[in-house]
């Protein structure tokens, strides 16, 4: 384990290559058993511009696994942790369920599984990082947008993409110190300005289910 | 960039997290905890008219606490492991002083429920004043787990702890003056005459402690709404949904309007001296605040984050 305790790992999605496809999505459900109505991973979509000038913006969503996360400092049983490795995980036997770090955390990437009720989210698909593979959606890009690796690493396709390019992070302002970096991610679709969202908090209201 | 041209085709929302449950654990504990200080302060003044209401609301803040924690356990999702909370605990976490303050705070009450009835006086003001901060912090640790939830802008202000101590204050003595009315009009019949006019008169002063208070969980609410609405985007989204938006007509109407408003004109109004108009402030002010753990919790939680 010496070994993973030098390890850094951090995902660079490159938004010029992004085809919108949601191979990641479908991988990811695949790999990790998401349930109906959650999402560990997901492609935002959104379109810009007065016609005839107008043009899509894709954003693939996951959890940015931060250096300095909020659920993990507000989990009240320490079931969410993080590892040497910079992966933030969930024991499944340790959550009560409490849903805090759901309400904790700026990017809501974390849901509860209506199965098993205990809290997930996505892991970086530690099983096979540990195994040394890439994580699913990261191996499913048909356009290798995704690219994973190891920050430490100087070598490494994510270091060099890092040092050669202008990255983006979600939220900065949350000083959560994001691991998932993107290049030329739009302004627009990664903000969550109410102003930009109108279609979704119309009948949010009434969808509660208290 | 022109926002009105931005359509969002595709985003994900979970769903709320912290749903009732929550809200009306805030507003037990927050009952519990307004009681309590009302009975300390009883006790301590330790004049003979207070007696009634120090011995209700003895009774009064335990049993509340011990209804609210179990709506805590309902919401999880894994009930029976709630023993976690005291293993494996975390102290950066504010549930984790909570799952402790909430098992320290009913066993003191019951003692000094206990002390308070058998008359031991000097036991139960040691108490009391012991009490006070346990009970300040049972419910101030629920507005440090709306505050320290950093994502969500409505939750995320400094102000949060005080408006829920403030507005638990209101709502304990609402109940307080509700009970104590009830008591006096059916259940006091064997005092004298010149003891009722007493009694009376005792929740008619508490009633207007209780207007005085709503002025300034209403002063609490007006700086945070004007924080809100001046701060980054996030926060002034949240500001918007609770004035304009989906939320504006809880928290304008009930919260504000029929829970602080009418309940400080029927009490310092011309209706000042009418034991009825009283009751029916407390039990306005009491619905005012559950509406305001609603609007906080799950008003909090509408705004989308991605």
């Amino acid at each position: 384990m010496a070994t993973l305790a030098t390890k850094r790992y951090a995902m660079v999605i490159d938004m010029r290559r992004c085809i919108g496809c949601h191979a990641c999505t479908v991988a990811c459900k695949a790999e990790m058993a998401v349930p109906l109505e959650v999402n560990a991973t997901w492609v935002k979509i959104i379109e810009k511009g007065p016609y005839p000038s107008t043009r899509r913006f894709y954003l693939p969503r996951l959890c940015n696994n931060c250096t300095n996360p909020i659920c993990v400092r507000n989990c009240p049983t320490q079931a969410s942790y993080k590892r040497d490795d910079g992966i933030v995980v969930v024991d499944p036997h340790r959550c009560i369920c409490c849903k805090y770090c759901i309400a904790s955390c700026p990017y809501d990437v974390r849901y509860v599984n209506p199965f098993k009720n205990i809290v997930e989210k996505c892991y970086f698909c530690q099983h096979r990082v540990d195994a040394g593979l890439e994580p699913a959606c990261v191996e499913s890009c048909p356009t290798r947008a995704m690219v994973f690796g190891d920050r430490n690493d100087d070598k490494s396709e994510v270091s060099q993409l890092l040092a050669s390019n202008a990255t983006t992070v979600l939220k900065k302002e949350m000083e959560t110190e994001p691991n998932v970096f993107y290049i030329a991610g739009d302004e627009t679709a990664m903000s969550n300005d109410e102003k930009n969202i109108n279609y979704w908090t119309e009948g949010t209201f009434f969808q509660l289910r208290l | 960039m022109d926002n009105t041209d931005v359509n969002v085709v595709y985003s994900v929302q979970h769903q709320l997290p912290l749903v009732m449950y929550i809200a009306q654990y805030f507003f037990f504990t927050g009952l519990s905890a307004g009681s309590f200080v009302i009975s300390v302060v009883a006790t301590l003044l330790g004049r003979k008219e207070f007696k009634p209401i120090g011995r209700i609301t003895a009774v009064l803040a335990p049993i509340l606490l011990m209804i609210a924690p179990l709506n805590l356990i309902a919401d999880l999702g894994q009930p029976l492991r709630f023993w976690h909370l005291f293993l494996f605990y975390n102290w950066t976490s504010p549930i984790t002083y909570g799952s402790f303050l909430l098992t320290a705070y009913p066993i003191m009450g019951i003692v000094y429920a206990v002390m308070v009835f058998t008359n031991h006086q000097t036991p139960a003001k040691i108490l009391g004043i012991l009490g006070v901060p346990l009970a300040i912090s049972v419910h101030g640790y629920t507005g440090f787990i709306l505050a320290l939830a950093k994502a969500r802008a409505l939750w995320n202000t400094a102000a949060m702890p005080t408006i829920f101590l403030v507005s638990a204050m209101v709502s304990g003595i609402g109940l307080v003056v509700v009970v104590a009315a009830v008591r006096w009009k059916w259940f006091d019949k064997s005092a004298t005459e010149e003891q009722r006019a007493k009694d009376r008169k005792l929740i008619i002063q508490l009633a207007q402690f209780m207007a005085y208070t709503i002025m300034l969980d209403l002063f609490l609410i007006v700086s945070d709404i004007l924080v809100l609405l001046t701060a980054h985007s996030d926060a002034y989204q949240a500001g918007m949904l609770i004035l304009t938006g989906n939320f504006a007509p809880i928290f304008l109407g009930v919260e504000i309007f029929l829970g602080s408003i009418v309940p400080m004109v029927l009490v310092l109004g011309p209706t000042r001296k009418n034991l009825t108009a009283i009751v029916v402030a407390s039990i306005l002010v009491n619905i005012g605040v559950y509406a305001m753990r609603f609007v906080m919790v799950i008003g909090g939680q509408t705004i989308p984050l991605s």
